[in-house]
């Protein structure tokens, strides 16, 4: 759901920086868009990356997930909350101009994380730390940012375990907010300290396969970059400061 | 505190398109005490995961006294049934050893009053007060099994539980094992192993897993003094059965007492010639 | 002759500590050995792996006083558990071993070919192209040891690295420690399990309480061994056999 998934899409065979540019231009543009046409298009064409990708539906279903309370919170806030004058559905009125903002904003994250679920889907943490090495980034920083990536799924893996051997102990799940409030301890506390215990080990280890080496490391399978990833990644670049530069005119005039 | 029968019938379960139990059929009697071995992928794990009800099977019945486990979670299969998983780090995680010890006990609603006790059992009682993370790894295994003793289950599910322990460590396990299977309230005890030693001093039955099936049961004596058997394995005779095999002693001696009993009247040479 | 690493009356302190873990310990390693070091759980053997392989205190922190020294430049460790010890970032075997030099930055065939090396010395040149996460514990453990071996060092410090291992992979693991040995990295062991460590040792070393109390030949000072103890126990007077044929040779009858 969240993380790398092997396969052979155009955007897996991309440079990891090209996948990462149009992540980061979505995000990017997300906030200089403001109306909801170029909002939702925007969505749609993140939508677009991630089918280029050969995920759009795990990362839809995913995206949807994370956005839901969002999603909520937004309509509450600006739907019922928000100013006349007010559509009325069955019990319920909502103001047009609130359910108008709700549908940008909650488009603004909708567009965010599909678009970087569908980068995390398709950009290999090798290939971006063999692209990195090549660069002469060394090995410390890149490993962090290559770490981050691959830490959710362990961390999930860990998790499953740490429910199961909880409640072989008796701990039982559901009940009482405040039952529930009370089994966080024992959940998370031993994915915390295992996983420090565990990165205590391969700090070590890493340490000596020269992890923290001054001399410069050799990239051994650089990914292939083109002339025509290049040129897309400076023109999104372009295209970003044009949507700002569009928006703070329409916003001084 | 009654040992409990554990019975499973015609048990199938798969992993996806995967078969890890193709059919099982085995009946631990109330306070026998049982060594499962076989080698990777044998399905061992799983079959132990039915009996705590983490995983239900996809065919068959798999009861724990009167407890059909697939009506039930696994929070109270834990009334009955201590689990020793194979990796303690995925549950220790209270401000001391003792504190993390009676988690299992206040989570059943039990008494805490087992826990000294346990902690003496181990050798815990000097680092008692400690974090369970600042004390070594090996010691955080004997931490986790305490917790499980101080449930006082009356069935104990034990996944490789001497795997990375010093002797006296080991010792102490088997003594504290020892003590439970002793007499009259008999835990049932079931100890995924492949630690030879071990299962010679704690069990007198093992059952062999194979492709997912039992492809043997036999006595602890017996099997432990089969070398081809246990070749199979990929496992050797433990040393008393190998001393016993080498020397002709008598009755098949598995335990290391037995073993020393029997060679007390030995002349030994004096080099190794 | 010049030690590779030499203790001279080293205690070792952890950070925040309020014993030291190792006491007036004075030991030297010398090119060819198999060192087994061995003691109760808490003893010290870990703590005395980490000071020989330099990781104490310079990664793990903490206060050394005495003398370390030697000619070793280079020191490989391996852990007991075998996927805290990988990159989690390498989608082969080829590439996870070819790590460690890849850091030194040497140019990449002769990084390829240090990774040829230790897969051979290891005996999984087989496995050069699968991915580390579908591997057996056994084969994992052997790809972290060719990683550490694919660095070129003078000594290898292995702690307990069996433990998580089947018997037939423990004993395999084993078996090619005296190789390495003599190939010119020597190796330090520290465990528990001296039915293995003792076949392969060249000497050994006990620790109680972070002193060492014993040196030696192994026939002398590993006889912890389940056939030492039952002929101990039995009146088998000094030295005692360490394993069952040593034990049968002993009997008179």
């Amino acid at each position: 759901m969240i993380g790398y998934v092997p396969g052979r899409s155009p955007l897996h065979r991309a440079h990891p920086y090209t996948t990462l540019a149009l992540a980061g231009a979505i995000l990017l543009g997300a906030f200089a868009l403001t109306g909801p046409l170029a909002v939702w298009l925007l969505v749609l064409a993140a939508a677009a990356f991630a089918a280029v990708g050969g995920v759009l539906r795990a990362s839809l279903r995913t995206a949807l997930v994370l956005s839901l309370p969002i999603w909520v919170l937004l309509f509450v806030l600006h739907g019922l909350l928000g100013a006349e004058p007010r559509i009325v559905l069955g019990p319920v009125a909502l103001s047009a101009a609130g359910v108008a903002r709700a549908l940008v904003l909650g488009g603004r994250v909708t567009a965010i994380v599909l678009g970087f679920l569908a980068a995390l889907a398709t950009a290999s943490p090798h290939a971006l730390v063999e692209a990195m090495t090549a660069d002469g980034v060394p090995f410390g920083r890149t490993f962090l940012l290559a770490s981050t990536l691959t830490v959710l799924p362990r961390m999930r893996e860990r998790a499953v375990q740490i429910l199961e051997a909880q409640q072989c102990r008796g701990l039982r799940l559901g009940g009482s907010p405040v039952a529930r409030l009370r089994a966080l301890g024992p959940l998370v506390l031993p994915l915390v300290l295992g996983a420090l215990a565990e990165v205590d080990e391969q700090v070590l280890a890493l340490d000596a396969r020269g992890a923290a080496g001054a001399a410069r490391r050799t990239a051994l399978a650089p990914p292939n970059d083109s002339a025509g990833q290049r040129v897309l990644r400076w023109t999104l670049l372009v295209l970003v400061a044009a949507a700002y530069a569009w928006k703070f005119r329409s916003m001084r005039g | 505190m009654n040992g409990c029968e554990i019975r499973v019938a015609g048990a199938r379960f798969a992993y996806g398109a995967q078969e890890a139990l193709r059919g099982i059929d085995l009946t631990i009697g109330a306070g026998e005490q049982v060594a499962l071995v076989g080698p990777n992928g044998a399905g061992k794990t799983t079959l132990t995961r039915l009996l705590v009800g983490l995983r239900r099977p996809s065919a068959g019945r798999v009861t724990v006294g009167d407890w059909d486990v697939s009506r039930k979670r696994p929070d109270e299969m834990a009334r009955r049934v201590g689990y020793a998983f194979q990796h303690s780090d995925q549950q220790l995680f209270a401000r001391t050893v003792e504190s993390d010890v009676a988690f299992g006990p206040r989570c059943l609603g039990r008494s805490a009053g087992a826990v000294p006790g346990v902690l003496e059992e181990l050798g815990l009682t000097g680092v008692a007060h400690l974090h369970p993370y600042d004390v070594p790894g090996p010691m955080r295994k004997l931490v986790a099994l305490a917790g499980v003793l101080a449930m006082e289950p009356c069935v104990l599910v034990l996944d490789e539980p001497t795997a990375g322990l010093d002797r006296a460590q080991r010792l102490r396990v088997v003594a504290a094992l020892a003590r439970r299977a002793a007499g009259g309230e008999g835990v049932t005890m079931l100890a995924v192993s492949h630690d030879l030693a071990f299962v010679a001093e704690a069990a007198a039955r093992v059952v062999v897993m194979r492709d997912g099936r039992v492809a043997a049961d036999r006595p602890a004596r017996e099997l432990l003094y089969d070398r081809e058997a246990l070749a199979a394995l990929g496992l050797r005779p433990p040393a008393t059965a190998q001393i016993g095999m080498a020397l002709g002693l008598a009755g098949s001696p598995i335990h290391a007492r037995e073993v020393v009993d029997a060679l007390r009247r030995t002349e030994w040479r004096r080099t190794a010639e | 002759m010049t030690a590779l690493i030499a203790l001279e009356h080293v205690s070792f302190t952890y950070p925040g500590a309020a014993r030291p873990a190792l006491t007036d310990v004075s030991l030297e390693l010398a090119a060819g050995d198999v060192l087994v070091v061995t003691g109760e759980t808490g003893a010290g053997a870990s703590t005395l792996l980490l000071v020989l392989a330099g990781f104490a205190p310079r990664v793990v922190g903490g206060h050394l006083s005495g003398s370390r020294s030697g000619t070793a430049q280079r020191c490989g460790v391996v852990f007991a558990r075998p996927w805290t010890q990988l990159t989690g970032l390498c989608p082969t075997v080829r590439d996870e071993v070819a790590f460690g030099p890849a850091s030194l930055g040497r140019p990449r065939d002769a990084v390829l070919a240090a990774a040829g090396r230790a897969l051979e010395q290891l005996r999984i040149p087989h496995l050069a192209d699968r991915e580390p996460g579908q591997l057996s514990g056994g084969e994992l453990q052997r790809v972290v040891v060719a990683a550490a071996l694919a660095m070129g060092p003078d000594v290898l410090a292995l702690d307990d690295p069996a433990a998580e291992l089947d018997p037939e992979a423990a004993d395999a693991l084993y078996d090619l420690l005296p190789a390495i040995a003599r190939a010119g990295t020597a190796v330090v062991v520290a465990t528990p399990d001296l039915e293995r460590a003792a076949r392969v040792a060249t000497r050994g070393v006990v620790l109680d309480a972070g002193r060492l109390v014993a040196q030696g030949a192994p026939a002398e000072v590993l006889d912890a061994t389940d056939a030492a103890v039952i002929a101990r126990a039995a009146g088998c007077p000094p030295p005692l056999p360490l394993d069952v044929p040593a034990l049968v040779r002993r009997v008179a009858r």
